[in-house]
């Protein structure tokens, strides 16, 4: 199983691949849409965790060019905001969204999950 | 008892009379000073109520005045040409009688005492007010005498009326005592004898038959009607004046033969005054008839009228100035209600719409906290992995990394959470110095990441010559992050925000925040600074945000003006004084 983190916070996204690696989730890691897209056609992933607020692409507009590069790919998705926005909800009903700071038994759990479904 | 006087007197009391200044509600008052407004409206309806009244009044005051005074007038002419008239005949008929007395009898008849005696009960019978007869020579001896007192005998050639009767043929005196010692008036009738010689023939009439005729025309106790001669002197007793003899203070006309009258006082009194100078178609007598009527006494109708009009004007007048107090205390009062709750829904509303707006800052900031919280969260999970995961190798130069990681992303929270505090505190009413740099890049901290995010290019030229204001800087940062947050709403990605501050002059400075944003259509461009407008409405806007920062920026001694175009942008100028005014300040 094979998961891409995409955030603009380094440091956080660095520490939750190194957790999950600990809990034997393979993750890799990038810090913008744009080096999400590159990753995205040279390997394939099973799960996508997404920033919703990042510089240049949003999280929203990541998934759709990721969903058209790997059509399987699921995606979780991140947010520092308490909620998400109502245009925002619309796009992300099938998909799960977590509320940073963020349990990493629940994430794990939310990959499981969706893995199985698929 | 005296208790419940108060607690009633407190009841009615009008509201806007207890009205205590409140720094917070000040500004939102319609009208400052409602005493001002209530003396206003009561002096400008009285004036306006009572004008019409008191003028009609006057004018009514007036008309009566003139034509009181004619009919006055009219009256004592009237009665002064009566008077003289009948004087006048009294006078002309007796000189007459005297006359046919001397032509039909002559001389030698006349000097026969017993003669004049029974020609003076004649005359007594048919005339009335002869009270003696004589007949004198040239040399002023009296020749014949036919009267109660006795005169026979005596000289009268040095008596004044003895003097004056041989210049003219006929001859009317003044009154006076003479011999007898009892005040009368001479008529002397001049006549040539056979040897043409002459002699006159005297008759003494008494002044009570004159005074009867005077007395019959007064017409009530107002009148004084009486005689003068033309010194002055009084002739016949007179009401006013006093007793016969004295000398009055009246003014002596010049001769005319009509009634004239005039306006004058006597004892300060008003009165009107009638004259006539007596005469009769054969001799001029020395008399002048004067008529007084007291103005007041004959005018007691229209006083008595004039009483019941000052009544009813004055209870009028205390009427309609008691339900103008009334109905302009009501309505006083009912507007300082309306404006006080008005007033208090307004501050409630600026409240409420503050909390808004910092509830819509803490979105952001949650944001904020969030990402270094979740910094925390992993970093701490990582340290706390390499602890449970017992076969992972641990270095303590990785722990101290990771727990200085921790800390940094706690200074983070420190700082944003600060920069929240800083907001909240300005609710309080103060006054300070602050640098418009320092406040405009507080309130876009909290929109740098939002910015970012969306790619919006905020640009901000605030040169360091403007100088550091004096105002309120709660209110100034609550304009700047209502009119940001609407301008942060209306871009799309990629657009810009610019703010840009120059100072006019010493005393104001201009700020603009324009941006390229979706812009606002025309026809709701006027609508914007309207309490409840809003556009938002799937976003829940309250409609208050910018009527409120139109409010705010007046509070602050300022002008706000916006300008618009759809799809090219809006752009807010704010001009602000850099030292708020004491007066201004609310």
């Amino acid at each position: 199983m094979k998961v891409i983190l995409v955030d603009d916070e380094q440091k956080f996204i660095n520490m939750l691949a190194k957790r999950l690696a600990l809990r034997g989730i393979q993750a890799d890691v990038v810090f913008s849409g744009e080096d999400a897209v590159k990753k995205i056609t040279n390997s394939t992933y099973d799960v996508a965790v997404l920033d919703i607020k990042m510089p240049g692409i949003s999280g929203i507009q990541l998934k759709r060019k990721l969903s058209t590069l790997n059509p399987g790919l699921k995606f979780i998705f991140v947010t520092g905001h308490g909620a998400v926005s109502k245009s925002d909800e619309d796009l992300i009903e099938k998909d799960f969204y977590l509320s940073k700071p963020l349990d990493i038994e629940t994430l794990i759990q939310r990959i499981k999950e969706l893995t199985k479904a698929g | 008892m005296i208790k419940k006087i108060q607690a009633s007197i407190k009841n009615i009391w009008p509201e806007f009379h207890k009205h205590k200044q409140n720094d917070h509600l000040k500004s939102f008052y319609t009208f400052t000073d409602y005493w001002h407004l209530w003396t206003m409206s009561i002096f400008v309806l009285a004036v306006t109520a009572l004008s019409p009244l008191c003028i009609v009044t006057l004018i009514h005051y007036q008309l009566i005045q003139k034509s009181v005074d004619s009919e006055l007038n009219l009256r004592t002419e009237r009665l002064t040409s009566n008077a003289k008239r009948s004087v006048a005949f009294f006078m002309e008929e007796r000189l007459d009688a005297l006359i046919f007395t001397v032509n039909e009898m002559g001389y030698e008849q006349l000097t026969e005492n017993d003669k004049l005696a029974e020609i003076l009960k004649n005359l007594k019978l048919g005339f009335g007010g002869v009270s003696d007869l004589s007949v004198f020579d040239e040399d002023g001896s009296q020749v014949a005498y036919a009267g109660p007192f006795n005169l026979k005998g005596k000289n009268y050639k040095c008596q004044p009326w003895f003097l004056q009767s041989l210049k003219k043929k006929y001859f009317i005196s003044e009154v006076f005592t003479g011999y007898r010692d009892i005040p009368h008036i001479i008529i002397a009738v001049k006549s040539i004898k056979p040897d043409k010689s002459f002699f006159i023939l005297r008759a003494t009439l008494d002044t009570e038959r004159l005074m009867k005729t005077l007395t019959s025309y007064k017409t009530g106790d107002h009148t004084d009607i009486f005689l003068i001669n033309h010194k002055g002197i009084l002739q016949t007793p007179s009401t006013n004046y006093g007793n016969i003899f004295t000398q009055t203070d009246l003014e002596i006309f010049n001769y005319s033969s009509n009634t004239e009258v005039t306006m004058s006082t006597c004892q300060k009194v008003p009165v009107i005054l009638g004259h006539s100078f007596i005469s009769t178609d054969m001799v001029d007598t020395p008399f002048i008839l004067m008529v007084q009527k007291k103005k007041a006494g004959m005018m007691h109708i229209w006083l008595k009228l004039r009483r019941n009009i000052n009544w009813t004007v004055g209870i009028s007048v205390v009427l309609i100035v008691l339900v103008i107090t009334f109905a302009s205390t009501f309505m006083t009062n009912r507007l300082y209600l309306i404006d006080k709750a008005k007033a208090e829904a307004m501050l409630q509303m600026e409240q409420n719409q503050q909390l808004a707006a910092i509830g819509q800052l803490a979105a952001g900031v949650a944001h904020e906290i969030n990402n270094p919280l979740a910094v925390i969260n992993q970093t701490a999970g990582y340290v706390k992995d390499l602890y449970s995961f017992k076969d992972e190798p641990r270095s303590d130069a990785e722990i101290i990394e990771n727990i200085d990681s921790i800390l940094e992303a706690v200074d983070r929270c420190g700082t944003i959470t600060q920069q929240l505090l800083g907001f909240v505190r300005q609710f309080d009413i103060k006054i300070k110095k602050i640098s418009l740099q320092k406040i405009v890049s507080d309130v876009l901290s909290f929109h740098k990441k939002e910015a970012e995010y969306r790619g919006i290019k905020v640009t901000v030229s605030i040169p360091d010559t403007i100088s550091d204001m004096e105002t309120d800087s709660g209110k100034l940062q609550q304009i700047l992050v209502n009119i940001i947050n609407n301008a942060f709403q209306a871009l799309d990605e990629g657009c810009c925000l610019d703010i840009i501050a120059s100072q006019i002059d010493t005393r104001t400075i201009e700020l603009v925040i324009q941006d390229t944003g979706c812009g606002i259509p025309e026809d709701n461009l006027s609508k914007i600074n309207e309490p409840f407008f809003s556009t938002k409405q799937d976003q829940m806007g309250t409609g208050l945000g910018l009527s409120i920062t139109y409010g705010l920026v007046k509070k602050l001694g300022g002008n706000i003006f916006v300008q618009s175009t759809e799809g090219v942008g809006t752009s807010f100028t704010i001009t602000l004084p850099v030292k708020i005014q004491e007066g201004e300040f609310s």
